[in-house]
């Protein structure tokens, strides 16, 4: 989605936009421009610099934008600093917000003052009013139930609706909502003959007791518009009237100072080319109300945190992104040298927001999380006293890409992917398919195949398991809404369940886009295997096509935006579908990959949560995910080479502990973000730290907790610290919250106990030689084991008198390793 | 204070823990308790001492299997005789209601209970979920399933008391799987799931194989070196393991739920009065009567738990209906009315709804082995306290118990009642699916005459 509307920022800059919007542009393509020479002060009406504004008959209204440029070449909002006035006067009114009310038909001049004297003219024209056009249902009515929040979820947007009366969720459905109104309940909810008696409006404006409460005043603009449309006969309008194909904000980006205001004027871009201001008919939301809030007329104030923040427009089910910038400090601050796109990409943005970076970490900082990020797993020791002794200024490149090469790194990811692909056992009989389909994915890590290759043999999974396991794929994801539900989180980032049932409230998907994706896969079928829980995948001969959810009728496949594609009997449709998410110019395919392998580096997604890439939840960084999505484009898709980028970036070496400005930065990445340890990773590593074995069932004794091959091995640890059921194909089924269950699980278990005290662990070990001149070594050797350093000479004192307190050797070791298991150094990879 | 290692507690009389529970489900039931949930936990104001707990309480008593409707609440006095069965009808001390002779306690106590007779949607499925849920397994399944009752309040209220679960499921293994499902966290995550007094989650809960002392020294040992920043960590769990991790402790030396689950610690005359507490089998693969069970979910809602569930007995009687009734239901009642006043006595009938029904009802013609055969047509409830309107019936069924002939109830608009007991507005507590949906907990609203 980011793709989309970064191409969307840049039409309308290109083609609408004044100097004055795209000049603080990033993604705009237009060098900043220059500025006026007269005044420092100009409009921004979003049109051509010298069109007039024009208000179309007495329901037109405009939100004036006007701005100053400041020294510093950044432009500051004052619509609400200046003084308005209207020549000749009887033509227009303008509230000190900037708000344009027709009055009378005719040309008029709006003029601007600013209190040190700075002027500014822009024409205005108002049309006649002479003939008042019917008002139109879709384009007028239905909105106003969005805006007064009618139409919510929690209210007469329900399926039940509300106390007998229901609308269409968020007004998608305005042809439902004009048979509810007008229709149903024999009418008695509209009252042509005497307008204001209609119980629409006595309701709404709460004459009669409303469960909503009062939703409009008597004389607001909604009233008089409701009431008109009833007086009028209640007018659907006609099928061929224009209708709203896109919205724009404006601006689209500022850099604005903390505590500092901006008005936003979104305007309404209809199929006849006509354009309307919406401002105050559209809804807003800030991604972030702890940095800048929004109000009903999309006034944005900010408030005292700096970083970025985006405030998102919508109506009619379309949506426009205003971001805004607040830099911490003006000066700017001290960064890295950049080390690959990735890094400028980061930096850049730091350098907007004035955020300096931590230094970079330090190498046994390095090896450790880089060894846990790659291949699931702590560094050994013998690795770790090799990488802390090499002097090469290349180690860590060179630490990477044994890594990559690994086994370990093939098996973590193939769990990764194992779980999102729901690899689990139904019953025992499921066995040998997901052990299959695990070492099926280990094989195409291992072999780095490339991910569009990867995706195709999944989704267009045929035959029986043994000779292609991903059909294991297809015995879990039985129903065809649960196909399309998974395939468009897993592989494009887009969740698409609610255009199951009604049209995707944010988002631009129906409920016939959602039917025509299913339509790919309207002809797979299962028959029997050698057994009934190992069946055969098959696509059905014939032309793939889906009913659509209202209308009836087959719909054609055809890609989410994408174009209907007329397949031929004798082909998979499943071929076709992945032909185009595989394609370069997909907009989802590419950045849903990359965000997702982002997480798993960088703790937060750019577009956070990663499965959830839509334009109401924008990239914290649209040219990072730009970037690495063409990136990962033009490689082919080689994952291991979109890895190499992003761990050998200076801003994956960053240290985590922070300086005294980006304590505060939570998804600028100035930082490196600590992340718990998975339950696996966590298993494994304290059974390493010990120098214990955990046994699962019906696995070789050794087997690590990564390289299980599904998640139905029976284990209280695993489950208790957060390991996903694979029941669902979404990431956040893995919980890294803690919660008591944990903390009693590490302090007070058998499973604990035992580990530590068993006969072969490290405790008997440590405990073992009985002079203790080999504690000093020996709790290195642990810290080195554990956190790949060695101890501060401040815990290398603590730890020694507690042994020395301590009669039972071995029980004082058993505590040691007890502590440094539970310190968050240990249980993070930092 | 603890300061056994571990010792064997008694359980539903005289059954040791272990024993009492075979198969480690691996619930753990603590999810509920957040940070924030720990924090108002402990902020908690203190307890008005008339009252022996003040938080709202939802015990769901499982009748696993499909009770026979006409054989208990809804005795069909006008039916002809291969309908009516072998049961008369008796008074109840609500002048107009009747209820079948097997509970001659329960009828004595009528003014205090409500009984639905009508209804509506059950599924025939030998399953508990739709009781405890209000929905079916398919429903929302790719993105993990509804939640139980239990589990949408430890989300939306979190824990009374930090150490005692919100959601406790004490429901025994059984053979039929699905009768001793103490309810699903669905969507919500395992976090969310009942807390089950079995498992390594109910082990580390007493102290294995070391002492509090060791483990307070631990506790330092640890604090001596954990130097790391907590307030780096931009996902909060740092913190939370800190505080989580002194929890803990705490836990350990409080023995709050151990005690809840341990009725050597309650008066004997009270156990007594719930009359014998052996989880007796009747039949093969289903859940036995366990009396002890109620009285156990009474005191975990007074230690702080909001939500218990239980599975008592197996009612499906294809064959013997009316010596199962006779079992069953006389065993029932003494254990219920034995809750009714002991919630009274204690003064949490107010605050503590109980609910008493099964999947589905049965079959109005008796079959030729004396038995009844699944109806999902119509079902019944038995439902106590919770600040409910009592001493009435709702709904009927026609003249021989097939349909619901008067004010057909739909299974949602049971839960959503229980729901408004528990304090939670249906219409704007809503729970959020991992795709980010809202969803509503039920769609149907309360049974308007219970509230």
């Amino acid at each position: 989605m980011q793709y989309l509307h970064s191409t969307l920022s840049i039409l309308l800059c290109g083609s609408l936009a004044t100097n004055a919007l795209c000049s603080d542009s990033e993604t705009g393509p237009n060098p900043p421009a220059a500025i006026e020479p007269t005044s420092s002060l100009q409009f921004q009406t979003g049109l051509e610099p010298q069109q007039a504004v024009v208000l179309r008959g007495r329901d037109a209204r405009w939100q004036l934008l006007v701005g100053k440029t400041q020294s510093n070449d950044r432009i500051k909002d004052v619509t609400r600093e200046v003084a308005y006035t209207v020549e000749p006067a009887n033509i227009a009114s303008i509230s000190p917000t900037g708000f344009i009310t027709p009055l009378l038909p005719g040309i008029a001049t709006i003029s601007v003052v600013s209190d040190s004297g700075e002027q500014a003219n822009h024409q205005l024209e108002v049309t006649p009013f002479d003939i008042d056009e019917p008002v139109n249902f879709p384009n007028q009515v239905a909105p106003v139930f969005t805006k007064l929040s009618c139409n919510g979820g929690g209210c007469h947007g329900k399926a039940a609706g509300q106390n007998g009366f229901r609308l269409s969720l968020l007004g998608f459905e305005p042809k439902e909502d004009y048979e509810f109104l007008v229709n149903e309940s024999r009418g008695r909810r509209l009252f042509p003959a005497l307008p204001e008696k209609s119980l629409l409006l006595t309701k709404a404006t709460a004459q009669v007791p409303h469960g909503g409460g009062r939703r409009m005043e008597e004389d607001s603009y909604e009233y008089r518009l409701l009431r008109r449309w009833i007086s009028q006969g209640m007018p659907y309008g006609n099928e061929n009237d224009s209708r709203v194909t896109s919205i724009s904000v404006h601006p689209q980006q500022r850099v604005m100072d903390r505590s500092a205001t901006q008005q936003l004027m979104i305007l309404a871009h209809y199929s006849d080319g006509r354009i309307e201001d919406v401002t105050r008919v559209a809804q807003y939301e800030s991604n972030d109300a702890e940095m800048a809030s929004v109000d009903v007329q999309g006034f944005v104030q900010t408030q005292d945190l700096a970083g970025d923040v985006t405030v998102m427009a919508r109506y009619q089910g379309q949506v426009a992104v205003f971001r805004a910038t607040l830099p911490l400090s003006p000066n700017r601050p001290l960064l890295p040298q950049p080390r690959n796109f990735i890094d400028s990409a980061v930096f850049a943005k730091l350098d907007q927001l004035g955020i300096a970076t931590s230094p970079r970490c330090d190498d046994s900082t390095f090896i450790r999380r880089v060894t846990l990020d790659l291949a699931g797993r702590l560094p050994s020791l013998e690795e770790t006293n090799e990488f802390l002794a090499d002097t090469g200024d290349d180690k860590r490149d060179v630490v990477i890409d044994r890594l990559l090469e690994s086994q370990d790194y093939a098996e973590f990811f193939a769990s990764k992917w194992s779980q999102i692909l729901r690899n689990r056992r139904n019953n025992e009989a499921f066995k040998y398919g997901s052990f299959a389909f695990h070492d099926w994915l280990r094989g195409q890590i291992y072999d780095n195949r490339s991910y569009a290759d990867m995706v195709r043999e999944i989704i267009a999974a045929s035959g029986n398991l043994s000779v292609h396991p991903p059909v294991a794929w297809y015995r879990q994801v039985t129903d065809i809404n649960q196909q399309v539900e998974d395939t468009s989180q897993l592989f494009l980032g887009q969740r698409i369940q609610c255009a199951r049932c009604h049209h995707h409230p944010f988002e631009r998907w129906s409920q016939k886009d959602y039917a025509q994706i299913s339509a790919f896969f309207s002809l797979v079928s299962k028959k029997p295997g050698p057994s009934p829980d190992e069946p055969i995948v098959f696509s059905r001969l014939g032309k793939p096509s889906a009913p659509h959810p209202k209308l009836g009728g087959a719909l054609l496949p055809a890609g989410l935006g994408g174009p209907e594609l007329d397949i031929a009997e004798t082909i998979d449709p499943r071929q076709r579908l992945v032909d185009w998410m595989v394609a370069p110019e997909n907009p989802y395919f590419a950045p849903s990959l990359v965000n997702r392998y982002w997480k798993h580096f960088f703790g937060r997604g750019l577009v956070d949560p990663e499965d959830d890439m839509r334009v109401t939840n924008p990239a914290s960084n649209p040219e990072l995910l730009t970037a690495l999505s063409q990136h990962f484009i033009d490689s082919g898709f080689d994952i291991r080479d979109l890895v190499r980028q992003m761990v050998t970036s200076e801003t994956y070496q960053l240290a985590s502990e922070a300086n005294e400005v980006n304590l505060s930065d939570r998804r600028n990445h100035s930082r490196f973000y600590p992340k718990r340890l998975q339950a696996e990773v966590l298993l494994d590593s304290i059974d390493t730290l010990l120098g214990t074995h955990s046994a699962f069932e019906g696995m070789p004794a050794g087997s690590r907790g990564v390289a299980l091959p599904d998640t139905s091995f029976a284990s209280y640890f695993l489950t208790v610290f957060g390991r996903p059921e694979a029941a669902t194909a979404c990431e956040c089924e893995r919980a890294s919250d803690a919660n008591l269950a944990q903390s009693l699980h590490l302090l007070n278990s058998k499973e604990m106990q035992s580990k530590l005290s068993d006969v072969s662990g490290f405790a008997t070990r440590f405990a073992m030689p009985q002079p203790s001149a080999e504690d000093a070594s020996q709790i290195e050797e642990i810290y080195l084991r554990a956190l790949s350093r060695r101890p501060t000479s401040g815990e290398l004192q603590k730890v020694l008198e507690y042994l020395a307190a301590n009669s039972d050797r071995r029980s004082g070791y058993e505590d040691v390793l007890w502590a440094v298991v539970n310190s968050k150094e240990f249980l993070f990879n930092h | 204070m603890l300061t056994v290692l571990g010792g064997a507690r008694r359980l539903c009389d005289g059954v040791s823990r272990r024993d009492f529970l075979t198969i480690g489900g691996l619930s753990f039931g603590f999810g509920g308790l957040s940070l924030a949930g720990v924090l108002r936990a402990q902020d908690a104001a203190p307890r008005d001492p008339s009252r022996s707990s003040q938080h709202k309480g939802l015990i769901n008593i499982f009748l696993a299997g499909g009770p026979p409707h006409q054989d208990m609440w809804d005795i069909k006095t006008d039916a002809p005789s291969e309908i009516r069965g072998e049961f008369r009808a008796i008074p109840t001390n609500v002048s107009g209601i009747e209820i079948c002779e097997v509970f001659p306690q329960l009828a004595a106590r009528m003014d205090k209970a409500a009984i639905i007779r009508s209804i509506v949607g059950c599924k025939d499925r030998h399953e508990s979920y739709q009781c405890l849920s209000g929905w079916i397994p398919t429903d929302l399944s790719n993105v993990g399933g509804r939640p139980s009752i239990g589990s949408a309040v430890a989300k939306l209220k979190g824990p009374v008391d930090p150490s005692v679960p919100p959601y406790v499921g004490l429901a025994n293994n059984t053979q039929h799987r699905p009768w001793s499902d103490p309810g699903n966290a669905g969507f919500l995550g395992a976090a969310y799931a009942p807390f089950r007094p079995d498992g390594p989650g109910m082990e580390n809960m007493t102290l294995q194989g070391i002492t509090l002392d060791r483990l307070a020294d631990r506790r330092r040992m640890l604090t001596s070196i954990d130097s790391m920043r907590r307030d780096i960590d931009v996902s909060g769990a740092m913190q939370g393991m800190d505080a989580f991790g002194q929890r803990a402790l705490d836990v350990l030396t409080s023995s709050k739920l151990l005690d809840a689950l341990d009725l050597s610690k309650e008066d004997p005359a009270t156990v007594a009065r719930y009359g014998d507490g052996k989880p007796y089998k009747y039949q093969y693969d289903g859940a036995p009567t366990c009396n002890d069970h109620l009285l156990i979910a009474r005191r975990l809602i007074e230690a702080g738990a909001r939500c218990v569930s239980l599975s008592y007995g197996r009612w499906d009687s294809h064959g013997q209906n009316f010596d199962l009734v006779r079992d069953h239901g006389s065993k029932l009642d003494q254990c219920l009315s034995a809750l009714i006043d002991d919630l009274a006595d204690r003064n949490m009938l107010d605050d503590v709804t109980v609910i008493v029904w099964g999947e589905f009802g049965r079959t109005p013609k008796i079959n030729p082995q004396a038995g009844r055969d699944h109806w999902s047509q119509v079902n019944a409830a038995y439902m106590v306290g919770g600040g409910m309107k009592l001493g009435q019936v709702i709904g009927a069924t026609n003249r021989l118990g097939e349909y619901a002939a008067q004010r057909p109830v739909e299974v949602q608009e049971v839960i959503a009642t229980l729901y408004h007991n528990m304090g939670i507005n249906i219409t704007s507590d809503l729970l959020q699916d991992p795709t980010g949906r809202p969803q509503f907990l039920v769609d149907k609203p309360p049974v308007s005459e219970l509230i």
